[in-house]
């Protein structure tokens, strides 16, 4: 049998004639599946796919030639097959495709709509219905699909107008599929949402569209999109969900949006004001469909997704892998693997209590208060009887800005350790990893002012976020002025740098904002070199172990024997990829390569580097990454002009390290040279001529 | 029971205490897998500080504003985190919205969730579906609001809030974190049930088995 012949519908995942629907139209993928997976011989292959052995051959050097077969694209490839066969059995469906998530270039709408559309050229069939609902994936998969082959075809928009100034109205998403298929196109002509329900049955008896609902009947295959509730939603900007307290309340139960219908989490319809007002296809005529097309990926939609196949909506369906994954995870299934054969090696065995010298573990922020308030009582001093306040003895004066850092305990020397003179002037310390309230901030900042205002120097993060504020609104009341920078240098943790989470580059900026309080800038000025430092610093750290709390002693996840956590927080957090563990220099690699894309230096410019240890990584290893770093740097034409190496900014006990470089110029160096007199960090007064 | 007051909502105070200590590990291990891992700490070193702000307090002297404003002070001074301002927030409003009366009428004491979710809401700003705490109180509020409209007997309105806040809870699971430390997950926070969330409906379940009790 012809591999290519177009009759007979798509089959599920068992090897037999005919290419089932999840290979697509790939027969190298299918071939490829079938030799290196299944382990079959070439002979075994050229009878399922019925053709010869000597173009089976032909089949697996070409998967090789065009990179079907290589290392990292086959996993994500059978990953993805893996994930579809999960999904299929699982919801039952008829079909499920899914493309890797990652690897490409393309936005992942149009490697939907590519993938939808290799799907739908095997699903149409010649004298077929086909309803198209509306939606970016779905009209991406219109553009992308284009045949000839097909005859007497009807296209039915199946959602009334919308006047929506978007690209993917659904009348607009079925007259391109119709183009694509060389259909007939019978639109919807009535608008999707109208004034009264009067007003709908009024027209639904109208004479056009009244044939045209009649052919919702007729229909034997449906394409949607699915469309989430979320705020960042297509849904919102299509006209079908207008904003307001009534809608709002209406649909507060929904979770998406298919096919001008309302759904819960279960799948049930959500009923609200818009039900009797719209005009297309309603639920019931949707389940007599026999086959329903869902075109949907993006991981924000994995409850929209969720639920249309839990209430059946949906039968085929077109996603991403990491979707599909999200999908499985929320339905407590485990995501399928697949590995190579080999054997595993077994690991370390896992500690299950980490030893650590504590007293009662719900006093060992403040013995460890107690403690370093002693030791550094050269430095600084309690602001009233509490630890969780600290004022440096040698800071604040007359007309100085106040500079207030602050943020969980765990860190250290973070943020006790940076409390004297030229650097922070006090300091308020919360629990564990955690913000402090706004009673030890406010206390810090009333410490600090020395008439001049103050500045709220602290990571982003949304406890501390909060908490400084709150304290920052009492000090204005009492007649201090505020000023707020939140640190945001990890590059790790969102691509815009207002949401990325401030780590090790603290201290730099820091340094910066202390030296320009300490030379009697107004407070205008500091908050605004505040800023440069902290738009030119950038992070990334990478962890080999996790740490562990002093209340639970046990380590808060888990980093699998051969893996590295990269782009981790220091808060434990886990990080935002995990990935295979690499060696020193091409672990300094990936994050030079990281810092340098979001920084682009020019030849020639000048950093500050920080090479911090998240807290149980030795001195030595930091300085076997600083090498590589350096090396790098030079390569790229870049002076390291300032470097620091140790414990700036740690997560208790975590075995990992992060890179902190800032982008200098002129005024920044200036302000790191600046002398400063803190416990851990330091920089003499020079004599220059 | 006619009127809910201030021993009433010492005595919800109270069984949340006791619940959230007996979850604190629980929620410890939900927060491990998407956050720090403090959440059950948090909230257990919280409301052991309204505890002991309750031993202190004379019910007869003291009037249902007064007493969330004291709640307020503790667990804020108590824990900070992400928690102490939110639910500081809320339980200022849910003071404020008792407008210093001693008691209301039973009928309206699930309104008092209603503005403690908006406390929370408007400090955090979490809209629904961000895997918060909100994905609790906002269907909460808005089945309290519902069955407040339509006069629902307090008995089936406690439990039909009860059973919403765990299914809300649950409901999470399928949601990917945009807020709070988790968002930087993105998709490998799916298949974990927030555990903001998750304390939430115990706060909501003791307050609903609590008021049950003390009206039967």
């Amino acid at each position: 049998m012809p591999p290519r012949s177009s009759s007979g519908s798509a089959r599920g995942a068992d090897a037999g004639a005919g290419v089932p629907l999840r290979f697509g139209d790939d027969l190298l993928l299918w071939a490829s599946w079938l030799y290196y997976e299944e382990g079959m011989t070439q002979s075994d292959i050229a009878r399922i796919i019925g053709v010869s052995r000597a173009s089976v051959i032909s089949y697996l050097a070409d998967a090789r030639t065009r990179g079907i077969v290589n290392i990292s694209i086959e996993t994500n490839r059978l990953r993805a097959l893996s994930v579809a066969r999960s999904l299929s059995e699982h919801f039952g469906l008829k079909d499920c495709l899914v493309i890797p998530s990652t690897g490409g270039e393309r936005p992942l709408v149009e490697s939907l709509g590519a993938a939808g559309a290799q799907a739908l050229r095997a699903l149409f069939r010649s004298g077929d219905t086909i309803g198209v609902g509306w939606g970016r994936s779905v009209l991406a998969a219109a553009k992308a699909l284009s045949t000839e082959a097909l005859q007497d075809i009807r296209v039915v928009q199946v959602t009334g107008s919308t006047s929506a100034h978007v690209p993917y109205t659904p009348a607009a998403c079925a007259t391109a599929m119709a183009a694509a298929i060389g259909a007939e196109c019978i639109p919807l002509s009535a608008p999707a949402i109208v004034s009264t329900p009067e007003l709908r049955d009024l027209l639904c008896r109208e004479s056009p569209v009244r044939e045209q609902l009649a052919c919702l009947a007729e229909l034997n295959r449906i394409v949607l999109g699915i469309a989430s509730m979320r705020p960042s939603s297509t849904l919102h900007a299509s006209g079908l969900l207008k904003d307001g307290p009534m809608f709002r309340d209406a649909y507060a139960g929904a979770v998406g949006e298919i096919a001008g219908h309302f759904v819960d989490a279960r799948g049930l319809p959500v009923s609200g004001p818009l039900e009797a007002r719209m005009i297309g296809i309603t639920l019931e005529d949707l389940a007599r469909v026999p086959q329903r097309i869902a075109i949907a990926g993006g991981v924000d939609k994995v409850p929209a997704i969720l639920a249309a196949l839990r209430g059946g909506h949906a039968n085929v369906l077109v996603t991403d892998a990491a979707t599909g994954a999200g999908i499985l995870h929320a339905e407590g299934l485990s995501v399928p693997q697949v590995r190579p054969g080999q054997e595993t090696v077994a690991g370390l065995p896992v500690r299950t209590r980490v030893k650590k010298f504590l007293n009662a573990p719900d006093e060992a922020v403040d013995e460890a208060l107690e403690g370093a308030v002693a030791d550094y009582a050269g430095f600084l001093r309690p602001v009233r009887g509490s630890n969780r306040a600290l004022v440096a003895l040698d800071g604040p004066r007359p007309g100085k800005v106040g500079v207030v850092i602050g943020g969980g305990a765990g860190h250290d020397p973070c943020f006790l350790g940076y409390v004297g003179r030229g650097m922070a002037d006090a300091v308020a310390i919360g629990n564990v990893f955690a913000s402090p309230p706004p009673g030890p901030i406010l206390d810090a900042t009333r410490a600090a002012d020395g008439g001049a205002g103050v500045l709220h120097l602290f990571g982003n993060y949304s406890g501390d976020v909060m908490n400084f504020e709150m304290a920052a609104e009492m000090a204005d009341s009492g007649g201090i002025a505020v000023r707020t920078l939140v640190t945001t240098d990890d590059v790790a943790s969102a691509g815009e740098r207002q949401a990325r989470r401030g780590v090790a580059g603290n201290v730099l900026v820091f340094k910066a904002a202390g030296a320009a309080a300490d030379r009697m800038l107004p407070l205008v000025e500091v908050a605004a070199l505040a800023r440069k430092a902290n738009d030119r610093s950038y992070t990334i750290g990478v962890a080999l172990e996790p740490c562990s709390l002093p209340e639970t002693q046990r380590p808060l996840f888990a980093i699998g024997a051969g893996e590295m956590e990269v782009g981790v927080g220091i808060h434990g957090e886990p990080g935002v990829a995990r990935q295979a563990l690499e060696n020193a220099d091409d672990t300094a690699d990936l994050v030079v390569d990281r810092i340098l894309t979001a920084m682009d230096p020019k030849q020639g410019d000048e950093v500050a580097l920080l090479l911090n240890s998240l807290g149980a990584t030795p001195l030595m290893e930091l300085h076997i990454i600083g090498r590589r770093v350096r090396q790098r740097l030079k390569a790229r034409g870049v002076v390291v002009a300032r470097s620091w190496a140790g414990h700036y900014c740690t997560s208790l006990d975590m075995v990992g390290m992060s890179v902190t470089m800032m982008h200098l110029d002129a005024e920044l160096k200036g302000l790191l040279d600046h002398p400063c007199h803190t416990p851990a960090f330091r920089v003499a007064p020079v004599a220059t001529g | 029971m006619a009127e809910v007051g201030v021993e009433d909502v010492m005595a919800v105070l109270r069984e949340a205490a006791a619940r959230l200590t007996e979850a604190t590990e629980e929620l410890g291990r939900l927060d491990g897998a998407i956050g720090d891992g403090d959440h059950g700490t948090t909230m257990a070193r919280g409301f052991a500080a309204i505890l002991r702000a309750l031993n202190e307090v004379d019910p007869a002297a003291t009037d249902l504003t007064a007493l969330f404003a004291l709640c307020a002070g503790s667990f804020l001074d108590a824990v900070g985190a992400t928690a102490g301002p939110l639910y500081a927030s809320g339980l200022l409003r849910a003071g404020a919205w008792a407008e210093g009366r001693k008691s209301l009428p039973a009928a309206e004491a699930p309104m008092l969730l209603v503005a403690l979710a908006e406390g929370i809401g408007q400090r955090g700003k979490a809209a629904a579906g961000d895997k918060t705490m909100m994905d609790v109180w906002l269907p909460v509020a808005q089945a309290a609001r519902t069955e407040q409209a339509r006069g629902t007997p307090l008995a089936a309105t406690l439990a039909d809030l009860k059973e919403i806040a765990a299914q809300s809870a649950e409901a999470t699971r399928s949601m990917t974190a945009s807020r709070g430390r988790a968002a930087r997950l993105g998709a490998r926070s799916l298949g974990h049930v927030d555990p903001g969330a998750a304390s939430a409906a115990i706060l909501v379940a003791a307050f609903a088995d609590v008021l049950a009790l003390r009206a039967g």
